[in-house]
């Protein structure tokens, strides 16, 4: 007779193994549920539940907040609370670094079933799961190993209509850890006083025995949040490759500009640039700049730049033309003009993980030209679709040391949507603090957006001689 | 004779005052660059609208008083403003969901050219080579009226109200109400009717400025303010 089966508190435990500083974490319903129950506070990563809680503990309770299953919880400094279609962007747009759900059956291909059983066949009711199993880097199934009677929940092929097909990563059961790899099941870890053989005499599918096979444990490791604060604009930028694909936030003054970073970007000189941003800097030559503030022109007059993807790309007047019009009139540069509307939803959309979407906006214009169209309901629609980058340089009004970020009035434009486009989002502010000194209600970035934060030197100014 | 060139027109604040008369209360609008960002001045009283910006503003007030000019404060003019009660901030991606999901009431524009069939062509001239589209195609299309305010003909007097736009568009058929210094005329997207005039103008004056064929309103009147 094998050992003992783990109870669920310790199964739930046992994928704690698989987060690390900073992981983004979505939980589905059931035993995911219960990890922030069991897994002391430490605030080295993000859970995020359906309910519109980001960075929350079970340890404790606020009376107020709860988790996606309706249980109560407490905001852990630095948490934050955010509404549906923003939870679904993080699930959807790539934020989501480990997706843990209980399934109630799994195949060999890593396909699961979640919420269909036999008695609910003709019910489809996945909830987020589906989003989760799709938007989430590292999925892990969290499950007992058989079900009634003593029924395999592993199976060569599910039985029922499945919620993820192919996206398991990992399957923890009460007494195995198994890995999907591309031959089928591999079992890595077996429950204390389980053979190979005793795991595999329950299961209704191959599983080949790694050669590392050891002891499943629930030590619980010790996760710290990771150091996002640089100590200079230079730094926090000095891995950026020519060629890069990088968003600038601002709406055309002074105001939301990262004018620090960009000085950074310009005294790192990298080439190629290819640059996303409402304007291609017009700062300098409008009557709500000054001619040596500045702005993107500080990129293209070092010839940086090779394209520019923007709404209002060059000056106001004709006869005063900015740096970028100059260089796009000698074919120094490639322009994108894009309707502003256009350019904000291609950037939240590109975010949250949709790849393209129809809007009326630029039908029959210069602009919706050699597009797709598509006529819904009578209206004509162009396709848009979604934009990423590889670096966004943001600003923000203070952050704290996890990346969370406050913005002031006006100057929050085009931030929040473009810190979730890049793979390193960079921000620069005036003031860093403390978890916990920026309100969970305050909070407009979520840190998990923000991988990198510099603070503007005090004496640092827009109007700099440069 | 007098040449209808030299002939004296409205001034912009008239136009723009003009303009007020049409905005309803309790209204959301967004106001363009040049005589449309004049209107909020002329708003009858009594009268309560509320102002967006794509800046990500909503409830703009008055612009702020020399000296006290703040950079994180500003509407998409990047004039600077001042802080009133109600008015709310959000990003870029929210401020033209409100625009394109239909949730701002009226939009005013300044344009180069207004078709027969409303189309509008305010964003490029073909010219330079290159256009700043901002958010007028977003306003164009997903605001639920356009109201253009502009002058009747260009600086050289060429008619700015045409049969069909020669310049790039920024939205089709979507115009439905031009004033200009001469003339308020209503469009249903199909054609153009006068409905009124600048005093000391007739209707047959107008139309010779005029690049479209106007139909001539039966109560066609002086300007109403």
């Amino acid at each position: 007779m094998p050992g003992n089966r783990l109870e669920s508190s310790n199964m739930v435990l046992r994928a704690a193994q698989e987060l690390f500083p900073g992981a983004v974490v979505a939980l589905g319903m059931g035993l995911p549920c219960h990890l922030p129950f069991e897994l002391p506070a430490s605030g080295g990563v993000w859970f995020i539940a359906d309910s519109g809680a980001l960075g929350y503990t079970g340890q404790d309770n606020d009376g107020v907040s709860v988790d996606a299953g309706g249980s109560l919880v407490a905001m852990l400094p630095g948490g934050s609370f955010t509404g549906v279609v923003d939870v679904a962007g993080i699930l959807r747009g790539g934020h989501t670094d480990v997706a843990i759900l209980e399934p109630s059956q799994v195949s060999t291909k890593g396909d699961f079933v979640h919420w269909t059983t036999e008695k609910t066949a003709g019910l489809f009711a996945p909830g987020s799961a589906v989003d989760m199993a799709y938007g989430s880097s590292t999925v892990v199934a969290v499950m007992p190993h058989q079900g009634p009677g003593g029924r395999s929940n592993i199976v060569e092929k599910c039985t029922l209509p499945v919620d993820g097909a192919g996206r398991l990563d990992l399957i923890i059961t009460d007494v195995a850890v198994i890995k999907v790899v591309a031959s089928g099941l591999e079992l890595i870890e077996t429950a204390p006083g389980w053979a190979a053989e005793d795991v595999i005499s329950i299961t209704d599918a191959p599983l080949s025995v790694s050669s590392g096979l050891k002891e499943l444990t629930v030590d619980i490791p010790a996760i710290v949040p990771p150091n996002k604060v640089y100590p200079s604009a230079v730094d926090a930028l000095l891995d950026v490759p020519e060629g890069s694909v990088i968003n600038v936030d601002g709406f055309a003054g002074p105001g939301g500009m990262a004018h620090y970073l960009m000085v950074g970007l310009r005294d790192l000189g990298v080439k190629n640039l290819q640059l996303i941003s409402n304007t291609a800097g017009v700062a300098r030559v409008s009557a709500f700049g000054s001619p040596n503030i500045i702005d993107h022109s500080i990129l293209v007059e070092n010839n940086q730049v090779v394209k520019a993807t923007a709404s209002y790309p060059v000056s106001p007047s004709a006869s005063r033309p900015s740096a970028f019009e100059e260089a796009y009139n000698r074919g120094e540069t490639d322009l994108e003009v894009v309707p502003q509307g256009t350019l904000a939803e291609r950037l939240r959309s590109g975010g949250a993980g949709v790849a393209a979407f129809y809007t009326p906006t630029g039908v029959g214009t210069l602009l919706g030209d050699n597009k797709e169209t598509r006529t819904i309901d009578g209206k004509d629609y162009v396709l848009e679709t979604g934009l990423r980058a590889d670096y966004c340089i943001i600003r923000g009004h203070k952050a704290d040391t996890l990346g969370n970020v406050v913005y002031k009035g006006t100057s929050r434009n085009f931030n929040p949507v473009m810190a979730t486009t890049a793979k390193v989002t960079v921000v620069e502010v005036d003031e860093i603090v403390e978890p916990g000194q920026l309100g969970p209600e305050e909070i407009i970035t979520p840190g998990l957006f923000v991988d990198r934060i510099v603070v503007r030197p005090s004496d640092f100014s827009a109007y700099l001689d440069i | 004779m007098e040449s209808l060139a030299d002939k004296e027109r409205l001034p912009r604040d008239i136009v723009a005052m003009r303009v007020a008369k049409e905005l309803p209360d309790g209204s959301y609008v967004n106001l363009g660059i040049g005589i449309p960002t004049m209107v909020s001045s002329f708003v009858p009283e009594g009268r309560t609208v509320f102002y967006h910006s794509e800046s990500g503003i909503l409830n703009c007030g008055p612009l702020a008083e020399e000296g006290n000019e703040d950079i994180d404060l500003i509407n998409a003019g990047g004039q600077y403003l001042q802080i009133i009660d109600g008015m709310s901030f959000f990003d870029s991606a929210e401020a033209f969901a409100m625009i394109r999901g239909g949730h701002v009431d009226v939009t005013v524009l300044g344009s180069h050219q207004v078709s027969a069939t409303g189309d509008l062509a305010n964003w490029m001239l073909p010219q330079r080579g290159v256009g700043n589209v901002g958010g007028a195609m977003d306003l164009a299309t997903g605001a639920s009226g356009v109201i253009v305010a502009m002058e009747h003909t260009d600086r050289n007097g060429e008619p700015k109200i045409v049969q069909e736009c020669t310049f790039p568009l920024t939205g089709k058929g979507c115009v439905y109400l031009i004033v200009t210094d001469l003339a308020v005329i209503e469009c249903d997207g199909h054609g153009l009717t006068l409905k009124e005039v600048a005093p000391g103008w007739t209707p047959e004056e107008v139309q010779q400025l005029t690049g479209a064929i106007l139909a001539i309103s039966p109560d066609v009147k002086e300007f109403e303010l």
